[in-house]
């Protein structure tokens, strides 16, 4: 028995970096305790890492302002794998008792994370997921999004679309949550005010094999395309987009993330394409000049939208924290400090609304020489619908 | 004596009266709990897979459609917000799933080796675009059990599925039974053809014995099985996603079965633990734990030819 | 769906199929010599593809990657079969599945090491970056064409050495009889180790000539590797006729069912392989 007794400590010692902190230490000299619940590897292991660095940055540029609280980290890979993703949750709130736990950029993974982490002691903050039901549905009080809704970046192009005399669209997406709802979003606006969608496409995620579509597309000929793709999937549709010929025939329109990190891959085919998205690496604001400053200077490589959705994640923290003097025990008062914030984010203003979604401007972009330079303000602070939300 | 190998006999006395006592050192951290009881449910799916690869020599990488199937059927048939039972539910999954093996199985098993792992894995992959393209139940972002069942029997309640240490305990029983019913399948009748047939199928046909038949009734089988693993894990967080049947999951579940010793079944705890805990310390250890994953794993399949069950036994049954 | 959409259609099938069977021949090729069953083949896809670009990045010049690449691969392939193939000639094919995958993570790891996790593009080489009109609106683009006549080249290439060379006599009869070859004083293991390099080699070359047309990101390898392995058992493994029927078969109805049938294209290919199973226990062309 004794023995049994320590073999098992020593398993517990040797096997499980178990991390049990002295309760004596009065909260204010304990660090906060930062989990973030990102993809460092996989198909999503860019969008991840640049979210990292953006939250760690905004921290780091904070820390004056955080009352002599240190951060701690504590980083979990979620490879993109949404069935792990209830598990590592609770490793960061059970295990860790992390105060705030940043993640994910999957909105399957996000919906494993809300089913362990609504209504617990610990705030969640998204940094990318843009899912709905995270502050429609399934809203609660400690969950917070300094990203977008998926209805965001694509309701405002509805108009921008009949503004440009276009009439007849075709959309088209991947077909999952993400994409089905930006489609949605779009068509809600553009049909409203008398566009007609001609066809919709969902082509099954993550297939990147896009010929066959583009040649039904230029057989229906449309005044124009309006797409939801991201990442790899971004880089690949644009390329086949230009070589299919149909770059400079039928105009090309998108939720912004189909140029976004992604310019680089493209390279001239993406000269042109016009998306709507809440940032644009070229926005002239000081905040937004510094901040790309520094990202470039810290981690060699220009910042992206998800770098800035990271970095108001940590402008959020260190927003409340200062607020409130440093003493984040009282969750209540935490998410009001949350609530009432008001950051100064590259991308311009942003507060929050009712269900705990930025309310912010959004830009229409076209690429120009490799960059997405703003071309309009479509809608200025826009704010969810946030439909299903009790908050 | 039911458990016949001597290493078999102290895996189960180690492993158990351990896995017994954990939650005592772990009650400050119900994380560990948890993260256990997930370990443990793989378990049982890798075991039924086992079953199926090391003694039946069918080689599936379509099981985790099973795994899965154990999530979605309940997610189907039981009411969204009342509490169902759950003995009756995991009857009825373990039947639907069966059934549905059944009519998979009798198309599957005409073919053999890569043939068949590619059969099962076809069939894998149209339930999981099955699910995933579909809107009512969740689509790619899963969907949510918001009741568990409750566990009563005969009107007593024994387990609470929201208290993490019972469920634990629910699970780690479900891992023993599994262990004692595939030995006492092995040992029958039906598992003495069962192994013959995988020793030399044309001779067991000779003998007179419908191989097909056999073979249909072990896939049936260790299929319930898997999609009772899969109901477990549902219950565990209450949630269900695609993810759950891709490839990735049968791929990982067959590297565990064949780390842990082929065939050997008590080897699937052992697989399953040893590449679990490898992933979890790693992973805390460094961002690039894919790298020396993937180093430890070729380490392993160079130095132990059956597996770590194989090794053990090569270990303790010299001296018995 | 008019006849030229129709037309254009099939291009885009037969070019798709056609890059499918560039991928898939190494793949069957080794399964076909060594009875390995090699899970690692989509990373060395994908490990072609970052060459590429790491090359064209560094010396400019398309070609000039293509051939490093290639010869790098090969290098990989010579290793890879010396260090931790030949080990497990003598185990069963689970120990292989295994081993393989575990090369995947590997691989993966290096990927992001190595360059990192963004994703990135090779601009098609000057040559060939016109395009012929197809219709009003939709044109072709000369590099795929390019790409499918090289894939239609390594078809009767690999189709002329295995049945007119020494090699491939070498090839045919360690197919047929290990022991036979080895008694007659040939040594297998060298031959084995040349046919496992030409197969990564295969991969990888595929990976470079896909680089201009797509996007090199982690994971690309799987995806490939879950269509190759369609493709092979459709065709029959081992069989690189049957690699080529196959990869035509599912580039044909992958294109066609996305656009016919958009509801179940994501299950099309699964529908056509068990469809063939069912009626062909060991695919098209087994051996």
């Amino acid at each position: 028995m004794e023995n049994n007794r320590k073999l098992s400590h020593l398993l517990l010692a040797g096997a499980l970096t178990g991390t049990l902190s002295a309760q004596a230490v009065a909260a204010s000299d304990e660090p906060i305790k930062v989990g973030i619940m990102l993809p460092f590897s996989g198909i999503y292991a860019a969008l991840g890492d640049a979210g990292r660095n953006g939250l760690k940055m905004a921290l780091q540029e904070k820390a004056a302002e955080l009352h002599g609280r240190k951060i701690e980290f504590i980083e979990m890979d979620t490879e993109a794998r949404p069935e792990r993703a209830p598990e590592i949750a609770s490793s960061l709130l059970d295990q860790h008792n992390a105060d705030f736990i940043i993640g994910p950029v999957h909105s399957g993974v996000a919906m494993g994370m809300i089913k362990v982490l609504r209504n617990k002691d610990t705030v969640m903050i998204i940094p990318n997921a843009g899912a709905a039901a995270a502050t429609g549905p399934l809203c609660a009080p400690n969950i917070f999004r300094t990203s977008f809704s998926s209805w965001q970046p694509s309701y405002p192009m509805g108009k921008v679309a009949l503004d440009n005399g276009y009439k007849r669209v075709v959309t088209m997406s991947w077909n999952y949550g993400m994409g089905r709802e930006s489609l949605d979003a779009f068509e809600e606006s553009f049909t409203a005010g008398g566009g007609e969608i001609v066809k919709k496409i969902l082509v099954p995620f993550p297939k990147t094999e896009f010929q066959s579509y583009l040649s039904e597309i230029g057989s229906i000929n449309p005044d124009a395309v309006f797409v939801f793709f991201a990442g790899g999937g971004a880089v690949k549709f644009v390329k086949d987009y230009d070589a299919l010929g149909l770059k400079g025939k039928i105009p090309l329109l998108g939720s912004g993330f189909l140029t976004e990190g992604t310019l680089e891959a493209q390279g001239p085919s993406a000269e042109g394409i016009r998306t709507t998205l809440h940032y644009a690496d070229a926005l002239d604001n000081e905040v937004n000049a510094r901040f790309r400053q520094n990202y470039q200077q810290m981690f060699a490589k220009p910042a992206d939208i998800y770098a800035v959705q990271g970095y108001d994640a940590g402008l959020l923290i260190a927003s409340a924290v200062n607020r409130l003097g440093g003493d984040i025990e009282d969750q209540d008062a935490l998410i009001k400090a949350m609530e009432e914030a008001k950051l100064f984010s590259p991308r311009g203003e942003i507060t929050f609304s009712k269900a705990h979604n930025p309310i912010q401007n959004i830009y229409l972009r076209e690429v120009i020489d490799g960059e997405n330079k703003v071309i309009d303000v479509p809608v200025a602070a826009l704010e969810d619908p946030a439909r299903g939300c009790k908050l | 004596m039911l458990f016949q190998k001597r290493t078999e006999r102290i895996f189960i006395w180690v492993f158990f009266p351990l896995a017994l006592m954990m939650p005592l050192f772990l009650e400050q951290n119900t994380f560990y709990v948890s993260k256990l009881t997930t370990i443990m449910i793989f378990a049982i799916f890798v075991m039924s897979l086992d079953y199926l690869v090391g003694r039946c020599g069918l080689i599936t990488l379509g099981h985790a459609m099973f795994y899965g199937l154990g999530g979605y059927i309940f997610v189907m048939i039981a009411p969204e917000y009342d509490a169902v039972n759950f003995w009756i539910y995991t009857f009825y999954i373990c039947a639907i799933s069966a059934l549905i093996a059944l009519v998979i199985g009798f198309l599957v098993l005409r073919t053999s080796g890569i043939y068949m792992i590619m059969i099962t894995l076809a069939f894998a992959q149209m339930t999981f675009y099955f699910f995933s393209d579909s809107i009512e139940f969740g689509g790619n972002d899963g969907v949510f059990i918001y009741v568990k069942p409750d566990t009563s029997l005969f009107g007593i309640s024994m387990f609470d599925l929201d208290n993490p240490i019972h469920f634990y305990y629910l699970c780690l029983l479900s891992l023993f039974n599994t262990l004692f019913f595939f030995r006492l399948v092995t040992r029958s009748r039906f598992g003495r053809v069962i192994d013959a047939i995988h020793e030399n199928p044309g001779r067991t046909t000779a003998l007179g014995y419908n191989v097909f038949v056999f073979r249909l009734m072990a896939y049936v089988m260790a299929s319930a099985l898997g999609a009772y693993a899969g109901y477990l894990f549902t219950m565990q967080y209450g949630f269900v996603n695609p993810s759950m049947l891709s490839w990735q999951t049968s791929g990982s579940a067959l590297v565990m079965s064949i780390l842990g010793g082929l065939g050997t079944l008590y080897g699937a705890i052992l697989g399953t633990v040893v590449y679990e805990g490898l992933h979890y310390v790693l992973e805390h250890m460094t961002e690039h734990w894919l790298l020396f994953m993937g180093a430890l794993i070729i380490l392993m399949v160079i130095l132990f030819k059956n597996g770590i069950a194989g090794y053990l036994e090569k270990l303790l049954e010299k001296r018995s | 769906m008019t006849t030229s959409l129709f037309f254009v259609q099939l291009i885009n099938g037969l070019q798709y199929g056609l890059l499918l069977f560039l991928i898939a021949s190494g793949l069957t090729l080794v399964f076909g010599v060594m009875g390995i069953l090699n899970l690692a083949h989509g990373s060395m896809y994908m490990i072609g593809a970052y060459l590429a670009w790491y090359f064209v990045e560094n010396t400019g010049s398309f070609t000039l990657s293509a051939i490093i690449s290639a010869a790098i691969a090969l290098g990989i392939g010579i290793v890879v079969e010396k260090t931790l193939i030949q080990r497990l000639y003598k185990r069963n094919h689970l120990d292989q599945v295994l081993l393989t995958i575990g090369m995947i993570f590997v691989f993966n790891a290096l990927q992001s090491i190595l360059w990192g996790d963004d994703p990135l593009g090779v601009q098609v080489p000057d040559a060939l970056s016109g395009a012929v009109p197809l219709t009003e609106v939709v044109e072709y683009p000369v590099y795929r064409i390019f790409v499918a006549f090289l894939c239609v080249a390594i078809a009767v290439l690999m189709y002329y050495m295995i049945n007119r060379t020494r090699l491939g006599m070498l090839i045919r009869a360690g197919e047929s009889n290990r022991e036979m070859v080895e008694c007659l004083g040939i040594d297998i293991s060298r031959l084995y180790t040349v046919v496992f390099a030409i197969g990564v080699m295969l991969a990888a070359v595929a990976g470079v000539a896909a680089a201009p047309m797509s996007s090199i990101v982690p994971g690309m390898g799987e995806h490939v590797l879950i269509a190759c392995f369609v493709v092979v058992v459709i065709g029959g493994m081992g069989s690189i006729k049957g690699a080529f029927v196959g990869a035509l078969l599912v580039g044909l109805v992958d294109t066609f069912a996305s656009v016919l049938v958009p509801q179940l294209s994501s299950m099309m290919i699964y529908i056509l392989m068990a469809f063939i199973l069912l009626l062909k226990p060991q695919g098209l062309f087994s051996s």
